[in-house]
């Protein structure tokens, strides 16, 4: 009795469910046919402020400049997803069994590419698609490989090495912001003759760590080493 | 170099302290309890400032909006710094006796993460740029629910940060919707630009049933209660007193400034809802067994007052309902760490078996019992005048049934405190083992009750704070200053 009652409860409250999401749904389309078909958007005053902003590739020059506050916060999230993944327990770093040889054979021949290429998506970003994001998730591909492909990595560089690169381009990010406080008396207000300058430097900075700080979260835990372990 | 931006200290202080600490485990006590007073510092810093100038815009970057992001800070932002400060001040403090090394290496640098969000989200003007901060902060907190280990914060965890994400992705849906229509994601310039349409509608909706979620308004509470009873108790005391009201904070804002032609309907809604979480709360509250799930409850019930403001619509049920806000944080944070000290004491919660906690943990239990007063809203406490405030202003407008859920919500409150001092003061037949607790976490508990007490003694200075710029005293009046600006 009891179980068909429930089953009867269950049943009442998907259909309600759908029912609900179905007028959700009904509204939002109705809301995106009645929207404008030109849109306002900011594209004329990014395109008129090119000039100044030390960049050529629009993108890059929201992300990194007339909104690199917004970045500045998202290299944060990264960390704390990172440190989210070490609350949980800690991984194995050496591996038990011997990788296959044609995953070694792949390996070796694709890592040093991608680390290439990454270096190129970084360089581009600053007149062309790319930048450090792209750049940092290639070398995090590399860096999946490569923790997939070795019997074991060294430790000595799972303990503060790690940790410094991880925080790198955080870092540079919030010193460039402050040192920049007392040169030009804005936060993050880089003097545009130096815009282009600052920008890559602190892009370097960025692809490194989002690329170990996305490798590290495939670990799946923190590193058995150090006082994090 | 012009004026010192406190603004950007209050961002950028904790998150130099928490990679410090993530850099240097060894110290991580030394970083957090000097990135804890520094941010103290630097609310003292721009409250002065507001007090002499008034309310204040940085345009970061030096764009300004619409092109860059704004800060912005007045009287409503300020007493949020404030109380966050105070509150993690306390809980730093008492996290220090709390946890054991290897969970304080990543307590600290999430912890000062999660302080640096919320004082981001605090002073941020611009609704995509709220959704960075949203994304920070409840990453951290999902982080901080998971550091207790176990099955049951494992899940709880998990489903905190499912419903986050969902959360955010409708709130960001809206921010698209209201971005393609109006060409800006800076509040002030939507305020001005946004008319009723469809589209405005959705995005209202959207946002709205984001940021109820992470508010837990009744009915969609149901993932509260496990997270804030399963996460360490200094975790508890920051998920209660901030992180839900950092979601109502922008609801707040929003309903405020960018959606305030709504008409009357929505803001009904929210009121009944509001009244309807007192009710539920409390009676679940009275219900349970464990003494982190009561307090878990009880949040639940004083969240929807806040939302009695909704309907009223006024500037003085504003004031009441962030008064109510501002000692339920001290209040709540001061009860969840008591809460861990009897946890820590008896090494169970079972508000059954609680005996004589009161003889042999007195200042914890005075703590307990003083921030109950505020819960319950007895004079001459900080919740008592917020709901004296809320009472008022119901009766002003003539919507005199939103006095029954206060009425009767202060009398569940009072069941259910006064179950837990009943059986706290009970005789017990055998004495069991107990742990010691540190005295810095009993004070740290006891300092935070006293000033949710202190909040309604000192009732005129957190009111002349929320007049600073003006945050609910008209739209005209804002509208010129704004027309001015520009």
């Amino acid at each position: 009795m009891r179980s068909a009652g429930r089953r009867w409860h269950y049943l009442l409250f998907r259909w309600a469910l759908m029912l609900l999401l179905l007028a959700v749904a009904v509204g939002l389309g109705y809301a995106l046919l009645s929207l404008p078909q030109q849109a306002v958007g900011l594209s004329e005053q990014v395109s008129a402020n090119m000039a100044t902003s030390g960049v050529q590739n629009p993108v890059t020059a929201v992300l990194l400049n007339f909104r690199g506050y917004d970045t500045l916060l998202e290299m944060a999230v990264l960390l704390v997803a990172l440190l989210g993944v070490w609350s949980l327990g800690s991984a194995e770093v050496h591996r038990k069994i011997d990788p296959e040889p044609v995953l070694s054979l792949l390996v070796g021949g694709l890592a040093p590419m991608m680390i290439l290429m990454a270096g190129y998506l970084l360089w581009a970003g600053t007149n062309t698609p790319g930048g450090a994001f792209q750049a940092g998730s290639v070398l995090a591909a590399a860096g999946i490989l490569l923790l997939l492909s070795s019997k074991r990595f060294p430790v000595r560089l799972m303990g503060w090495p790690l940790r410094v690169v991880l925080l790198l381009g955080l870092g540079t990010f919030a010193a460039v912001g402050m040192t920049l406080l007392f040169v030009s008396g804005g936060f993050l207000q880089y003097p545009s003759s130096l815009a282009g300058a600052f920008i890559l430097f602190i892009e370097a900075a960025a692809t490194l760590s989002i690329g170990v700080t996305l490798a590290a979260l495939f670990l799946g835990g923190r590193p058995q080493a150090g006082p994090y372990r | 170099m012009q004026q010192i931006p406190w603004e950007v200290m209050l961002i950028l202080l904790p998150l130099a302290g928490a990679m410090a600490c993530f850099l240097w485990p060894r110290r991580t006590l030394l970083f957090g309890l000097i990135s804890a007073l520094g941010v103290g510092g630097c609310v003292a810093g721009l409250g002065w400032r507001l007090l002499e100038q008034g309310a204040q815009r940085y345009a970061v970057g030096g764009w300004g909006a619409p092109l860059g992001i704004d800060l912005y800070a007045d009287g409503l932002s300020l007493l949020m710094l404030i109380i966050t400060a105070l509150v993690g001040l306390g809980v730093s403090i008492y996290s220090i006796g709390y946890f054991e090394r290897r969970q304080a290496i990543l307590f600290w640098p999430l912890w000062l993460l999660l302080w640096s969000a919320l004082n981001a989200l605090f002073l941020s003007a611009d609704i995509f740029n709220l959704y960075v901060t949203l994304e920070l902060l409840g990453l951290a907190a999902v982080a901080l629910v998971a550091l207790a280990g176990g099955a049951n914060a494992l899940t709880a965890a998990m489903r905190y940060l499912l419903v986050n994400m969902l959360a955010s992705l409708c709130y960001l849906l809206g921010v698209a919707l209201l971005y393609h229509n109006f060409g800006s994601v800076d509040i002030a310039i939507l305020a001005q630009r946004v008319e009723a349409s469809p589209a405005v509608w959705a995005a209202m909706g959207l946002m709205s049933a984001g940021l109820l979620l992470k508010s837990a308004l009744f009915p969609l509470h149901f993932w509260l209660p496990p997270a804030h009873a399963s996460a360490p108790a200094p975790v508890s005391a920051l998920l209660s007193a901030l992180v839900v009201k950092a979601s109502f904070y922008i609801l707040l804002r929003l309903w405020l400034e960018i959606f305030p032609q709504t008409g009357a309907a929505p803001g009904q809604l929210l009121g009944v809802l509001g009244a309807a979480a007192v009710l539920w709360g409390g009676i679940q509250a009275l219900r349970q067994t464990r003494l982190k799930l009561l307090i878990a409850y009880s949040t639940v019930a004083q969240l929807g007052y806040l939302f009695l403001a909704f309907p009223l619509g006024s500037s003085f049920a504003w004031k009441g309902s962030l008064y109510l806000l501002l000692s339920h944080a001290l209040a709540k944070a001061a009860m969840f760490m008591a809460a861990g000290n009897i946890l820590r004491f008896c090494g169970h919660d079972r508000i059954a078996d609680l005996d004589r906690v009161a003889q042999r943990l007195p200042v914890t239990m005075i703590a307990f019992s003083v921030a109950g007063v505020s819960i319950v809203g007895l004079p001459p406490s900080g919740g008592f005048i917020g709901k004296w405030m809320l009472l008022e202003a119901a009766l002003r407008a003539g919507q005199w049934w939103w006095v029954i859920p206060l009425i009767l919500g202060g009398l569940l409150a009072a069941a259910y405190i006064f179950k837990v001092i009943g059986y706290a003061f009970t005789q017990a037949g055998v004495l069991r083992q107990t742990n010691k607790v540190p005295m810095s976490m009993e004070w740290a508990a006891l300092a935070l009750a006293l000033a949710a007490l202190l909040l309604g003694l000192v009732a005129l200075w957190p009111l002349s704070l929320m007049e600073i710029g003006l945050p609910f005293g008209g739209s005209e009046v804002d509208a010129i200053q704004r027309a001015e600006q520009s």
